[in-house]
């Protein structure tokens, strides 16, 4: 059983306080939201969640240790994914796939089609990033869902760019991922279809804080 | 251990493939390099005395002008699409990887210019001794522009104006440029220039350990 907690988080950027005191508990399985206007610091959030941001009040927690003392190990058990895609747009499809394994350290080989039609680009092997439109380049920065096998996810804004299609397949497989024992942390403006799932959520703004 | 040895090779490779598919910024200042050495015989003459005191330190000065142009392609595309996140994110230690992009920024630019400079003292018909000692001087000297470099750019990666990455290189690297010219002025008199090479290899150990994990914090820090 893994547990990823926030303790009395605090967020300045600016002289504007984003939020504080804010504190939360994730076990194997949860699912959470934050929602917020533009600017009220959902990125930052994910961000703090993910040790990108280090921050001077409050810790962050995994397995009930601080993540700063346990860099590596939390490191190999996390995948961020944010605004931008994170994919190299002289590289081809397979390639910048190539790079997204290596990195997840898995020794295994990769099957690119297989992977590629799960998240529907069959065919699209030997494309160009730059050639491909700004959905697809989200498919591809969203590959690395298919491709690492962490156990908690920070997705930031994960649909965007998406069409119908697209975010249904990355629906399923947040929920897959929850069943599985995952924990999933995600910010969204958009409406998400999770079929009676538990789904936490984390309002930010002024009012709330 | 051999998991270590094998993603600085995907990394290396990777932004070999990355420089070699975008030329544009490599072959722009290594063609600011040769033009600026050709300038200076046009404006000092080229009476062999002349060329031979002053050509080889002109060329440090060039070389060290055009490094300061690429350095910030080192992180600059990483920083644009979020790639940096991802790397610094990642199970494998920071340090390793920008090691990497590091040896990589100085093969695909490092290589070309000590190569070019070589071929420019020919033209210019310098002295062998010279030759040598800008040789040997050089390939001892980039590698430490480049990991000074990288710690710079890790520092100031996104903030706009880039000058503030000149200002903060150039005075850094001054011992490495009166060490070299240095040693290139005894080779021309005919002494030994040993010391000299010595003090810049140590320099380069210095840098080799310490760069690569200072260029790792100051990204974090840039990134929060």
């Amino acid at each position: 059983m893994s547990k990823f907690s926030i303790n009395n988080l605090e967020c300045v950027r600016q002289n504007n306080i984003l939020f504080k005191g804010l504190s939360l508990t994730m076990e194997d399985g949860a699912l959470l939201q934050i929602n917020g206007a533009n600017g009220s610091g959902k990125s930052s959030l994910l961000q703090i969640c993910a040790g990108l941001i280090q921050i001077t009040t409050g810790e962050v927690l995994w397995n009930n240790i601080n993540i700063n003392q346990q860099r590596y190990e939390f490191q190999s058990n996390i995948l961020y994914i944010g605004h931008a895609n994170a994919i190299k747009a002289t590289l081809t499809v397979e390639e910048n796939m190539t790079i997204i394994h290596s990195l997840t350290g898995s020794k295994s080989k990769i099957n690119y089609s297989a992977i590629l039609k799960k998240i529907g680009m069959s065919g699209m092997n030997k494309i160009f990033a730059y050639n491909m439109s700004a959905g697809q380049k989200r498919r591809l920065g969203l590959i690395r869902l298919f491709m690492a096998k962490s156990k908690l996810w920070f997705l930031d804004e994960p649909f965007n760019a998406l069409d119908k299609e697209g975010k249904k397949i990355i629906e399923n497989l947040i929920i897959s991922h929850c069943d599985n024992g995952g924990i999933t942390i995600f910010t969204t403006h958009q409406r998400m279809e999770i079929n009676g799932r538990p789904l936490q959520s984390i309002n930010l703004g002024n009012n709330n804080v | 251990m051999s998991e270590y040895i094998n993603i600085f090779n995907v990394i290396l490779r990777r932004d070999l493939i990355l420089a070699f598919r975008d030329k544009t910024d490599f072959i722009n200042s290594l063609f600011f390099f040769i033009i600026v050495i050709t300038l200076f015989p046009l404006s000092f003459g080229t009476k062999s005395t002349i060329v031979n005191e002053i050509i080889p330190g002109m060329i440090w000065i060039s070389a060290l002008l055009a490094t300061c142009l690429t350095l910030e392609t080192i992180f600059r595309s990483d920083f644009e699409d979020g790639s940096i996140e991802q790397l610094t994110l990642s199970r494998y230690p920071l340090t390793l990887l920008v090691s990497a992009k590091i040896f990589a920024h100085w093969i695909t630019f490092g290589i070309p210019l000590i190569i070019i400079s070589l071929l420019m003292g020919i033209l210019l018909s310098l002295s062998n001794e010279i030759i040598m000692a800008l040789f040997i001087t050089l390939i001892l000297g980039t590698p430490i522009l480049s990991l000074l470099g990288s710690v710079m750019v890790a520092l100031t990666i996104g903030l706009r104006g880039g000058m503030l990455l000149n200002l903060l290189i150039l005075p850094l690297s001054m011992p490495v440029l009166i060490f070299s010219t240095v040693a290139i002025q005894n080779a021309a008199s005919n002494q030994s220039m040993i010391a000299e090479v010595y003090f810049l290899a140590g320099i380069l150990v210095l840098t080799i350990t310490l760069a690569p994990l200072a260029t790792a914090a100051a990204l974090r820090i840039r990134l929060s």
